[in-house]
């Protein structure tokens, strides 16, 4: 694209584990990676705010009663930047999100896999954050 | 081995021959200027990197200075994922810091112990946030650290003034070139007071009159200098030389006789990338992550109170 770019190119650094990448706040402060969590529902909502995005799911449980549990996502601009708009997650669409829970118990969950019924899949997640599997904050 | 050496001198002839050329395209540059006369630096610059902060330690903390105080961050989880840094081939330098030739911010030991206080007492009171957590600011010059998503910086030119728009979080910094002086130490401003002048093409940008509130760093990808205190005594100063077209190379120097040993200096390279959009970064619009982690210490507590009651 350009000559420093070009430079670069010669000079490659495959960054997919190694980049800087930060999320706003520690993952590990609100949310507890040692309770992951498979969640299977139906959009309700997407909150395309800063600093991050929070995707509202309605869970039925074994029960038959239905709770509504909030994701939280990365910030808007990243999301955009990796493949996520405002149809990706249209309200009805049913979704598995794999994430984990937060700390104080509530229906609450940091996001990473969403998998559409497509079988399509997405994250959702903010990186650098010190998530379990996130390799984005980690040397 | 063998068979990676030609390859490996193939590349190393390559990158030879672009550098020359990249050499020989900056000599034939020649710096824009504003129609008032003013080193031409306008445009989108982005400042990706894989460059680490610091030169890396056997004694670091990286997953303590992200915030994973307890380890419970560990585990397993989902797979790793693209970023919006993933389709981007990046330089890898030593570190962004090249003063000292250590490549390590000479912190005091009493400020590390305030970080660590802060990030292991997070979920106890809001002050142990960091600005950025706080949606207040990421910082002058903290802002311009590379946090690899919202890296967008958008310089504009006009008569007297130099104005940054930082993507994240969607700061507007106005810089006065018209020779005022400082504010004066009455002034105590979380971003400090930044006055700027020429020093030929270089836009050279000093910055006092802090607050003792922030911290000189507040992203993850800062590694150990997140989270770290500053004092009434901070002082920075910016360069900002473009050297082509399409780079311009940022200095900062930074001093602090309360918390650093010793000044010390970042060193890294703004790419122009002219169809890079800033997105807004309304901070405080979604930001939960304050009372959800208060509320995380609150249900810890209500674990403890009753784990002692039993």
């Amino acid at each position: 694209m350009r000559t420093s770019h070009l430079v670069s190119a010669a000079l490659v650094v495959m960054v997919a584990a190694g980049a800087h990448v930060a999320a706003h706040h520690s993952f590990a402060a609100e949310f507890d990676g040692s309770k992951p969590v498979t969640l299977r529902g139906t959009i309700t909502k997407m909150e395309w705010t800063n600093p991050h995005a929070w995707l509202h799911v309605d869970v039925k449980g074994p029960d038959g009663k239905v709770v509504a549990w909030m994701i939280e996502g990365g910030a808007p601009n990243a999301l955009l930047r990796r493949g996520w708009n405002k149809e990706s997650v249209a309200p009805g669409t049913t979704v598995v999100i794999q994430g984990f829970r937060a700390r104080d118990g509530s229906n609450r969950a940091s996001g990473g896999e969403v998998t559409l019924p497509d079988g399509k899949k997405l994250f959702i997640g903010s990186t650098g954050t010190g998530a379990p599997g996130d390799a984005g904050g980690r040397k | 081995m063998k068979t990676l050496t030609p390859l490996v001198i193939a590349m190393a002839v390559a990158a030879l021959a672009l550098t020359a050329a990249q050499q020989q395209s900056a000599k034939n540059w020649t710096q824009p200027h504003t129609p008032d006369g003013q080193p031409d630096l306008q445009g989108i610059w982005t400042n990706y990197t894989s460059t680490p902060f610091e030169v890396p330690d056997e004694g670091d903390r990286p997953d303590f200075y992200a915030g994973d105080v307890d380890g419970t961050g560990r585990g397993t989880g989902p797979s790793s994922f693209l970023t919006d840094t993933s389709d981007r081939k990046l330089t890898k330098a030593r570190s962004l810091v090249v003063e000292p030739s250590s490549g390590r911010v000479p912190i005091m030991p009493w400020a590390e112990e305030v970080r660590n206080y802060r990030l292991t007492h997070i979920q106890d009171d809001w002050v142990n946030f960091t600005p950025w957590e706080r949606c207040i600011t990421r910082g002058v010059p903290g802002g311009i650290f590379p946090a690899g998503y919202g890296s967008g910086y958008q310089i504009l030119q006009g008569p007297g003034y130099v104005a940054i728009v930082y993507e994240m979080i969607h700061e507007a910094r106005m810089i006065p070139i018209d020779g005022r002086a400082h504010l004066g130490s009455s002034f105590r401003l979380w971003n400090g007071d930044s006055r700027g002048r020429w020093d030929g093409n270089t836009l050279v940008v000093d910055i006092t009159g802090y607050n003792d509130k922030g911290t000189v760093a507040t992203n993850v990808a800062t590694q150990r200098v997140r989270a770290i205190p500053q004092s009434e005594q901070l002082h920075a100063v910016e360069r900002f030389t473009r050297v082509d077209e399409n780079t311009i190379n940022y200095e900062v120097a930074i001093e602090d006789p309360k918390v650093f040993t010793s000044p010390w200096k970042v060193a890294m390279p703004l790419h122009r990338e002219p169809d890079y959009q800033l997105f807004e970064y309304a901070c405080h619009e979604g930001n939960r992550a304050v009372p959800n982690t208060l509320s995380a210490g609150r249900a810890k507590d209500r674990e403890a109170r009753a784990a002692s009651a039993r």
